[in-house]
């Protein structure tokens, strides 16, 4: 895991004993090989598009981010100061891994990427993003995703 | 969430506490800092380790929870002895009056901001663009704030907003600015070098004071929380 030695407190104690929902439930959903798969990244950074809005404190929204966006116009909102900047300084795909992904399209490791890929902001209680999750998961089937790549900052 | 509506998922996970709390199906442990999922920028063979491993869960059908680590630390999660600040600044003296903030910020931006424009030509972008404004409008515009002044900007709907985002750029335009040449540093060096070292560290830790002496209940929960990481705070 990260190192708890490389958060400091009073985040550390927080990330540790945040408040995590707990499911009745462990859902398992199957799928063909990865050869057979298309992916697609949901980030927790709150990614947006240079221009747009930030996503406000607390906000249990969700955004697209269309593929089609160039990654030099792609800037993180999140309201948390706590997580390294530095690296998505230097190269978005540190945070959201669009060019990784594409070259595993290229060369059939898996089935291809989705046009649209999602975004929220972590450090917003789970509660408030019920909704989120249905508008993300209906936009993601509609366009025949069978894989979502969870990659929170 | 997701796959209780139908898509399997696989999480780059950065935080164990949470993975065991609320059990995904497939999980990633990383050994990375907050901030990056991937681990290492401008590295595409260590990316791809990480994010393969990662979808190779999805294949596995023991299910219903899989919890696999990465075994490898980033390469530049350590510190590098070796390592020199892209841009060389007098170190900061204490400043009390918002002119003299103004004019000595003013004189340290005219420094780094043509070490960032290396920056940006070396990687091809820049996560700088959420203050709403062009970096030589900063001094004047954050320094107003330790007179007391509550300026804003179209693009943000408060004063503590368009200041916070200001922060942000700001953190982000020296950050880029001191890796501009040369091998990484770790997250750390720049965090040290930025907090100890600079006039843009050193106002931001005024700014936050003033903030928190405001009336303005907005700036000064803003300024108290999103200006300054907390192991950087003033004693």
């Amino acid at each position: 895991m990260a190192r708890l030695e490389d958060i400091p407190e009073p985040t550390r104690t927080a990330v540790a004993s945040i408040p995590c929902p707990s499911f009745d439930t462990t859902p398992f959903v199957s799928g063909p090989p990865l050869s057979q798969r298309r992916v697609a990244i949901v980030s927790s950074a709150a990614l947006i598009h240079r221009g747009d809005k930030p996503f406000p404190f607390g906000s249990g929204e969700y955004r697209a981010v269309p593929g089609d966006w160039s990654n030099d116009e792609i800037l993180i909102s999140h309201v948390s100061i706590n997580f390294d900047r530095a690296g998505f300084q230097r190269d978005v795909n540190v945070v959201y891994p669009i060019d990784r992904l594409r070259e595993f399209a290229a060369e059939g490791v898996i089935g291809g990427v989705t046009s649209t890929h999602y975004t929220i902001m972590g450090s917003t209680d789970p509660a408030a993003m019920v909704e989120s999750a249905d508008g993300i998961a209906a936009g993601l089937l509609a366009e025949g995703c069978n894989a979502v790549v969870l990659a929170p900052v | 969430m997701l796959e209780e509506r139908g898509l399997p998922t696989t999480v780059l996970a950065l935080v164990l506490p949470q993975v065991e709390k609320t059990k995904p199906p497939r999980a990633l442990m990383l050994p990375f800092m907050l901030g990056r999922p991937l681990g290492e920028p401008n590295d595409a063979p260590f990316q791809r380790r990480v994010l393969l491993q990662a979808l190779r869960l999805l294949e596995r059908t023991d299910r219903p929870v899989l919890l696999e680590h990465f075994p490898d630390d980033n390469p530049s999660w350590f510190d590098r002895p070796d390592w020199t600040p892209a841009v060389s600044l007098s170190p900061p003296a204490p400043l009390h009056e918002a002119a003299a903030w103004r004019s000595a910020f003013q004189a340290e931006l005219a420094l780094v901001l043509p070490v960032w424009e290396r920056f940006k030509a070396r990687f091809g972008r820049t996560s700088v663009g959420l203050a709403g404004q062009p970096p030589e409008d900063w001094p004047a515009f954050a320094t107003s704030f330790l007179d007391g002044a509550l300026p804003t900007v179209p693009s943000h709907d408060t004063p503590a907003l368009a200041l916070r985002f200001l922060a942000d750029d700001l953190k982000a335009l020296y950050g880029e600015a001191v890796q501009a040449d040369g091998p990484p540093p770790s997250a750390r060096q720049i965090d040290w070098w930025f907090w100890r070292k600079t006039v843009a560290g050193q106002m931001l830790i005024a700014l936050r004071e003033a903030a928190l002496k405001s009336e303005n209940n907005a700036l000064k929960t803003v300024g108290g929380r999103f200006f300054v990481p907390v192991p950087f705070l003033p004693n």
